[in-house]
């Protein structure tokens, strides 16, 4: 079988007004109207959409339309990146990942020079609504939105910020065996070496309930990772680590659509990624877990169903995911004392490449002590505010 | 003294939501196909995918769904560092996100979820009014 003919365009549509239209639109607009007209003409509700791919506001409409896809193809490499969506969009199909791809355009470019502002956007989806109506608030990065939720799983399920910081203690554990790492100890950095959960709690508070040992580190980095067909992997050198499952979703952009802020979509990526392996999270052997925040950890290990819903901290405070423990997790140190530079997934695969082949011991730079003797390992990584999430299941050869 | 903070700038969509916050008014778009009321304004209904979407008057009643204080912040807000940033659950449906007044940002451990909340509106230019949310009754703990 091959890809030729695994997919069909089945419908197209456009914005009610485009050329110059009268009243300036906004490239957001011209998204929605195209979108509502299309499904009009194939019959097809939007709710049946399940992979959403446009020049760089995929997550935008997707959050605008509430839908929640399987599949989230945001490529922007100029005016051929169409072509490109369906394209990727067959693979996914073809692939068995998705059944209905909406590949969507909205540019508004007589427009958003009438507009002062307010709704231009030259590649996306331009007019964020969202965005306009938060940003009055004072809110400042990261930090300051992921503090919502750990007040909110606060609240819900009676933990306590010093109950987190057991994740950021542990996590400093694992960085101590990791020469690589910024929080290795005294000489890589002043406020390396092992931590307290009194150290965290009294650290300077950025956005509380999150001091700065609640938050992850700002680093450089680089990174690179080659996937490649079975047949050339058995012919390398190197050990191969199998890709046994893997999924995505989103629940929002914006924080403001989150709904439930002790829950994401790592429940829904997870559970495709397991469903593909067919494995489930008591085959796991590691688990290298997003951390950009203490709560960012805790949460994403209660949705990756490695322990029952507000309970996810106790991995750490009770040693099963510290050096030595049943169910190691971020092994590297973690974004909060290892390495993060702004986007930190490539940490993780990099580390799940390392501990499934044999290599974390003797990695770039003789590290020592971290190798574990895990088979399998879950991946998961989160973008945004608790927004997008992508779950690898890897197992070792 | 001028407000010194970000304000945003509308876009056809929201202009109605603006013109009802000068009049101190808390216009909320809704659905005229299913009736449920959404918060941002939308194109397209997120509930039921109808592109017919009205404005109506919203109480200016919510209450307290999760909050946090900001320690860092930039710009004029730096100034008022410490200060509380909420999320408003409407009476309505759907949510807000604001900067929560009437709370002291340095005992957060006083500041109850699911106190009840008003809103109120500052003047931030000539065209722009801007809701904040006020608690008026707390929750019991």
């Amino acid at each position: 079988m091959s890809l030729s003919r695994s997919a069909a365009i089945v419908g197209a549509a456009e914005a009610v007004e485009i050329g110059y239209p009268e009243e300036p639109r906004t490239g957001l607009q011209l998204h929605m109207e195209a979108i509502h007209a299309v499904s009009e003409q194939t019959g097809i509700p939007l709710s049946e959409i399940d992979g959403i791919f446009s020049a760089g506001a995929s997550s935008e409409i997707a959050e605008h339309l509430d839908l929640h896809p399987k599949y989230i193809d945001t490529t922007s490499v100029g005016g051929c990146s169409f072509e490109m969506h369906v394209h990727h969009a067959m693979a996914a199909i073809y692939a068995g990942i998705i059944d209905i791809a909406l590949v969507t355009h909205g540019q508004n470019g007589w427009s958003q020079r009438r507009l002062r502002g307010g709704g231009g956007g030259y590649r996306g989806g331009g007019g964020s609504p969202g965005q306009e109506m938060t940003m009055a608030y004072g809110l400042s990065g990261a930090p300051s939105n992921y503090s919502h939720a750990m007040t909110a799983h606060n609240h819900k399920y009676g933990t306590t910020p010093e109950d987190f910081a057991h994740i950021a203690v542990v996590t400093r554990q694992w960085a101590t065996l990791n020469p690589r790492a910024v929080m290795f100890s005294k000489e890589t950095h002043e406020a390396g070496g092992p931590i307290t959960v009194e150290d965290v709690q009294n650290a300077r508070m950025i956005s509380w309930p999150l001091t700065l040992l609640h938050c992850c580190l700002v680093t450089d980095h680089g990174g690179a990772v080659i996937v490649a067909r079975p047949e050339v992997a058995r012919s390398l050198k190197t050990t191969p680590v199998w890709i046994a499952g893997a999924g995505e979703s989103m629940s929002h952009q914006n924080m403001l659509e989150m709904g439930d802020f002790t829950a994401t979509s790592a429940h829904r990526s997870s559970q495709i990624a397991y469903e593909m392996a067919g494995m489930g999270p008591e085959d796991m052997e590691l688990a290298l877990i997003y951390d950009s925040f203490t709560v960012t950890a805790g949460v994403t290990a209660e949705m990756l169903g490695l322990a029952p819903r507000g309970e996810g901290y106790k991995l750490w405070k009770d040693g099963t995911a510290a050096p030595g423990g049943k169910l190691p997790i971020n092994t590297n140190g973690g974004g909060l004392s290892f390495n993060h530079s702004g986007m930190y997934g490539m940490q993780l695969l990099i580390e799940g490449y390392r501990q499934l082949s044999g290599t974390a011991e003797d990695g770039v730079n003789g590290i020592k002590g971290k190798q574990t003797n895990a088979r399998t390992a879950i991946v998961n990584g989160t973008g945004g505010s608790l927004s997008t999430t992508g779950t690898l299941i890897l197992e070792a050869d | 003294m001028a407000y010194n903070k970000p304000i945003p700038t509308p876009s056809p969509l929201t202009q109605p939501f603006w013109d009802g916050a000068k009049q101190g008014k808390l216009m909320l778009p809704r659905c005229t196909n299913c009736n449920r009321v959404h918060w941002y304004p939308r194109h397209i209904c997120p509930f039921c995918y109808s592109n017919k979407i009205d404005w109506i008057e919203g109480s200016g009643e919510g209450t307290l769904y999760t909050f946090a204080v900001q320690h860092r912040a930039f710009g004029g807000w730096a100034e008022e560092a410490p200060f509380v940033t909420a999320y408003i659950d409407l009476k309505e449906g759907d949510r807000m996100l604001t900067v929560l007044r009437g709370v002291d940002p340095n005992a957060p451990g006083s500041i109850k979820i699911g106190s009840k909340c008003k809103v109120e509106f500052e003047e931030a230019s000539d065209e722009i009014s801007i809701p904040f949310w006020r608690v008026v009754e707390e929750a019991s703990a």
